[in-house]
């Protein structure tokens, strides 16, 4: 569990938001930054070995015994590079995968047990599978990339230094100047990069909605308007994304202008001064061939890094972004259901309740719970029209939403964080919205694995024949919201789920709506068995026969807007 | 590899003059990298040797020649960019537009069953990882082949055929064969992760949608504990593609070396044999050094090939099921205006057909409610009616003329508003304008009063008011209510409604029949129901098992 942090404290910047998040790894990734660095200053040996070859090319002195030796240099020192690199990349993924699990196990605790609906499971399954993955690559490419950007460069022109004080001043000048224009160009390419980011998801959040729609559409006759619509709407997409792009490709543009520039100023000032038509800038004597070769092969590797970090700058923003989703998700907690839903012995003594003065929140609205003392054996409609929060009070009395004033007592104790989990082990519950699990039919029936007969439930439910018609029986996967069975035949279902569970109180949601009038006449009969055999039944419905045959009524009070 | 290979095409034909264009510009950006670094090398070694020798030599050719390529390669990346973007985002477009085509074509019940969110996660993240088959795959394949030609012929003009044999040899055999490893070896994981992916969003939406069910049943901490789980097995698969992906990284640097390497040690003895100069062998070495920029933008692609190609195989699955075309019965003039006879459906393969020898027949103006046990085939009546399910026997007339002689004009006669029907997400403007684009202000407050929805819609803002995702805003009573309202707008002559009123109380239920009557005064309205508010509210109540003659168990 991860402690909640203050609503009041102020929400951290992008920036601020990436920094904590990616704290824990950030000695890993100053380790990898490191060993990248020590293969980039493996560079000028293989430099070196070149020069050297190109300068006994040129005396007409290369013989195979000192040429081979610098072209094992050569390899060997290559060999060496290719190795480091793959290593700090290693520790780079590692560290990053360390970080994306952790915070995927922070998400999930967080989601778990949030019920005020405000993220959507879409939403949230797209935050863990989807958002969360893009830091990645921020970790593994651009962190360790700044590293080098930071130390290569400067350390190269170094090394040109001792041959020549002019080709050292035009890198030294270019280095800085890369930044600046970066930044320039950087700062819209980052809002675009985002904008472009949202656009995308929008296109396939699109796609999936239309793609849902679409046997809707048919009917409408409206698939060839939904096509062209999707066409036009993501060719507006297109342009507004390549106006973005034509801006943010101007900033690795600008860069690989200058490194291309500065390389070509070193190779024509090398070239000069080695004629002795600029004089200046070396030490008293002309540049030899081999030094002139070895400023030139350094020349591009000065701007490489920083190359790098500018190609990883999108992965930056992305990051950012991401990383702002996800502090807001932990900022504001929201709501949380009562206790952890974890298996837990059944609260002791009779299966009372009584609610007093209680109410609860539905986003901003405050809907009061009808005051009410029940005792097991009798059998509750929960009546009121749409919207006055018939399921909400059903959802109350399970633990599921906390109550914003007001108490709810369960077999004599407050239902709270310590009661819930075992009060919820003497609970059934038939939902109104059936959502059937990623799990066989045998599974679904019986959640508390209690590995009980479901054949007597099935009946009382009138849910054998619903069974009986299934490719697999018990053992068919009925999959997502019940697809494979009709809406009546998922809640008898739901209701054989109930009798199974042999409860000592049962919450039903509008247990007979989608039921035929014979089988919603069998699903009275079986909530008022469970009643008769000692179970608290409470039913919210507008079903008028259910009602009738309940022993009590209590009518909800009616909702009232928050102020 | 023919899925990918559709795929290719279809991305292709989606933008055939910017796949060109960022071909050919990323083949100049890779030719004008090496002959920059070639043409450096030569310079700055022929300018050294005349050094040393005293001798006359022209720099400013050269040396303009450098900054040209200098300025050009840069300016050359850039168009080489947009080009390779604009033709990505034209195919990202196609593929998804020909996803939906394809969807479309497919029958109502593959729709239907595409529809699940589940189904939907997993068309996106197929999409999304087809994408990239063009720009990280296809293209910069070419272009590298391209380019190597370039530089083989180039190379073996300059300095050795040997040289340009030795580049060639360890460019394109031993890069080809890293990558191609590369390919290999990352398949299995990377399709693997997207299954463990899928399967964590699979399990992260069943969290989140059975959270009651599982607190209720104290199994909510298991299913996170599973979720969990679910992720380190997607890391494991990230993991093992990312070290395949590290090491071919590896080994393709190691190539580049050698093939530097033996230009080094190849230009050597061919200088000291007095083959070529100095300064064309070091041309040698370093365009060896320059091409490398040919292997490195096609490490990701080769990686995530198996999982391209898992994906287009599943994208550009052919049409299995488009049912073949029923020839249509000859008309039968005179006849009623809904006209079923002998109708009976059963499902490939099952022991009892859900329909069997149904007949009725409906007049304009007339209700006829259907009512059967849940399960007992009345959505498959409608479905049939509406010409989006093949009966297996039987006919269905409109106007005395079998519906199969409509052929797309059916849409336009029958409107078949389903049980499980979707609102998308928008203003309820554009909700309602799919049914009708042309509908006026008027109609459409009058299709909402029929419905008894205006006032509710008013206090969301009007039509303007917007639906979040999917229709979410609206209780599902709400909803039902403006499907009902969208399928008055295309004012059919039949109107199919499955299970209307379900959700509504029993006050709006009545309100909202006579609505819908009042609506359509001549349109025939076939129910499936088992609301006695329904049923009271039709003409005619036939109860489907007792239609073959009335001898059904009821």
């Amino acid at each position: 569990m991860t402690p909640d942090p203050s609503p009041d404290a102020p929400r951290p910047s992008p920036a601020e938001a990436l920094a904590a998040f990616e704290a824990p790894a950030r000695a890993a990734l100053a380790r990898a930054g490191a060993l990248g660095i020590v293969a980039a200053l493996l560079w000028p040996v293989q430099a070196y070995a070149v020069a050297a070859s190109v300068h006994l090319w040129a005396v007409g002195t290369w013989n195979p015994v000192p040429g081979l030796w610098l072209v094992a240099l050569f390899v060997t020192a290559g060999a060496a590079r290719a190795l480091l690199e793959a290593r700090a990349g290693g520790i780079a993924h590692r560290a990053a995968e360390a970080l994306m699990a952790a915070e995927r196990e922070r998400l999930i605790a967080a989601e778990a047990a949030r019920v005020d609906r405000g993220t959507n499971s879409a939403a949230f399954a797209a935050l863990l599978t989807q958002k969360l993955p893009l830091m990645v690559p921020y970790l593994v490419r651009y962190r360790p990339a700044f590293l080098r950007a930071t130390v290569v460069p400067l350390t190269l022109v170094a090394l040109t230094l001792p041959v020549s004080w002019a080709v050292a001043l035009v890198l030294l000048v270019a280095i800085p100047l890369i930044p600046l224009f970066q930044a320039l160009v950087g700062i819209a390419a980052r809002d675009a990069s985002a904008k472009q980011m949202d656009e995308i998801a929008d296109l396939n959040g699109l796609l999936s909605e239309r793609l849902s729609a679409l046997p809707d559409l048919h009917l409408l006759d409206a698939g060839g308007r939904a096509l062209s619509g999707f066409a036009v709407r993501a060719e507006a997409l297109r342009r507004r994304t390549m106006a973005v792009l034509r801006v943010a490709f101007l900033s690795s543009t600008v860069l690989e202008f200058f490194s291309a520039l500065g390389v070509a100023l070193v190779a024509v000032y090398v070239g000069f001064n080695m004629l002795d038509w600029i004089g200046f800038g070396d030490w008293g004597q002309a540049l030899t061939l081999a030094q002139g070769i070895f400023v030139l092969m350094l020349a591009p590797e000065v701007f490489q890094p920083l190359r790098e970090v500018s190609a990883a700058w999108h992965d930056k923003a992305t990051a950012e972004a991401v990383a702002r989703d996800l502090a807001e998700v932990h900022a504001d907690p929201g709501p949380r259901a009562l206790g952890a839903g974890a298996r837990a012995a059944p609260l002791p003594g009779p299966a009372t309740l009584r609610v007093s003065g209680a109410s609860v929140l539905r986003g901003a609205e405050k809907v009061p719970l009808p005051d009410m003392a029940l005792s097991p054996g009798q059998a509750v409609a929960l009546t009121g029209s749409s919207g006055t929060g018939k399921s909400s009070a059903l959802l109350a009395i399970a633990g599921l939403v906390p109550v914003a004033a007001g108490r709810i007592e369960v077999a004599g104790r407050v239902l709270d964080d310590a009661t819930a989990d075992a009060w919820r082990a003497r609970l059934a519950w038939v939902p109104q919205r059936v959502h059937v699990p990623d799990a066989t039919l045998a599974e679904a029936l019986d959640p508390r694995g209690t590995g009980a007969d479901p054949a007597e439930a099935l009946a009382a439910a009138r849910a054998g024949a619903v069974v009986a018609g299934l490719p697999e029986g018990l053992a068919t996967r009925l999959g997502e919201n019940g697809a494979g069975v009709s809406g009546g035949e998922a809640r008898r279902l739901m209701l054989a789920r109930a009798l199974l569970a042999r409860p000592d109180v049962v919450l039903a949601d509008e247990p007979t709506a989608d039921l035929d009038a014979a089988t919603a006449a069998a699903v009275r009969a079986a909530l008022r068995r469970l009643a008769e055999g000692g179970a608290l039944v409470i039913v919210a419905t507008h079903d008028p026969v259910l009602v009738r045959e309940m022993d009590r009524i209590v009518p909800m009070p009616g909702a009232a807007r928050a102020a | 590899m023919r899925p990918l290979a559709d795929t290719l095409r279809l991305v292709m034909a989606a933008a055939p003059g910017a796949m060109l264009l960022g071909t050919l510009l990323s083949v100049l950006v890779l030719v004008m990298g090496a002959a920059l670094l070639g043409l450096s090398g030569w310079f700055i070694t022929a300018t050294g040797m005349a050094a040393m020798a005293g001798a006359v030599f022209d720099v400013f050719t050269p040396s303009s020649g450098i900054r040209f390529l200098a300025v050009g390669r840069a300016g050359a990346r850039y168009g080489e960019r947009l080009a390779t973007h604009d033709a990505t985002l034209r195919a990202l477009a196609a593929l998804r537009v020909d996803l939906m085509r394809r969807q479309l074509a497919r029958g109502f019940e593959a729709m239907a069953r595409a529809r699940a969110p589940l189904a939907l996660t997993r068309i996106t993240a197929d999409v999304d990882a087809l994408d990239g088959v063009a720009l990280r795959l296809a293209l910069p394949v070419v272009a590298a082949l391209v380019t190597h030609a370039f530089a083989f012929v180039a190379l073996g003009w300059l300095t050795t055929w040997a040289t340009a044999g030795a580049v060639v040899v360890f460019y394109v055999a031993g890069g080809g064969f890293v990558l191609l490893w590369l390919a290999r070896r990352a398949a299995r994981p990377s399709v693997a992760g997207e299954r463990a992916a899928q399967a964590l969003r699979r399990g992260a939406v069943d969290m989140l949608r059975g959270q009651e069910d599982l607190l209720v049943y104290g199994r909510l901490a298991e299913a996170r504990a599973a979720l969990v789980a679910q992720g380190d097995e997607a890391d494991a698969a990230a993991r093992a593609v990312d070290a395949a992906e590290r090491r071919a990284g590896a080994w393709l640097a190691f190539a580049v070396t050698l093939a530097a390497g033996a230009a080094l040690a190849l230009g050597g003895w061919a200088v000291s044999a007095g083959g070529i100069g100095a300064a064309e062998a070091a041309i040698g070495v370093f365009v060896a050094l320059a091409l490398s920029e040919t292997l490195q933008p096609l490490r990701r692609g080769m990686a995530e090939l198996g999982r391209m190609r898992d994906a287009a195989g599943r994208v550009l699955a052919r049409e299995e099921d488009g049912a073949e075309t029923r020839a249509a019965v000859p008309d039968r003039p005179g006849a009623a205006r809904l006209s079923v006879e002998g109708l009976g459906f059963r499902r490939p393969g099952a022991l009892r057909a859900v329909v069997e020898g149904l007949s009725f027949d409906v007049r304009a103006g007339e209700t006829l409610a259907l009512t059967a046990p849940s399960g007992g085939g009345k959505s498959t009546v409608l479905g049939m009616i509406a010409g989006v399910l093949d009966p297996t026997s039987g006919t269905v007339r409109l106007d005395g003329r079998d519906i199969v002689a409509f052929d797309g004009d059916l849409r336009a006669r029958v409107t078949l508003v389903p049980q499980r029907a979707a609102l998308v997400g928008g203003s309820i403007r554009e909700n309602l304008h799919l049914a009708d684009p042309g509908a006026e202000e008027a109609d459409l407050w009058r299709a909402l009063e029929a419905v008894a929805l205006a006032a509710r819609v008013r206090a969301l803002g009007g039509l303007d008011g917007t639906l979040g995702e999917g229709g979410s805003g609206l209780s599902g009573g709400e909803a039902r209510r403006l499907v009902l309202a969208r399928g008055l707008l295309r004012r059919p002559r039949v109107l199919l409604l499955d299970e209307p009123t379900e959700g509504l109380d029993e006050a709006t239920a009545e309100r909202v029949l006579k609505g819908l009557r009042a609506a359509l005064p001549e349109a025939a309205i076939v129910t499936a129901s088992h609301r006695v508010a329904e049923t009271r509210s039709a003409d005619r109540v036939l109860a489907l098992g007792a239609a073959d003659g009335g001898a059904g168990p009821g």
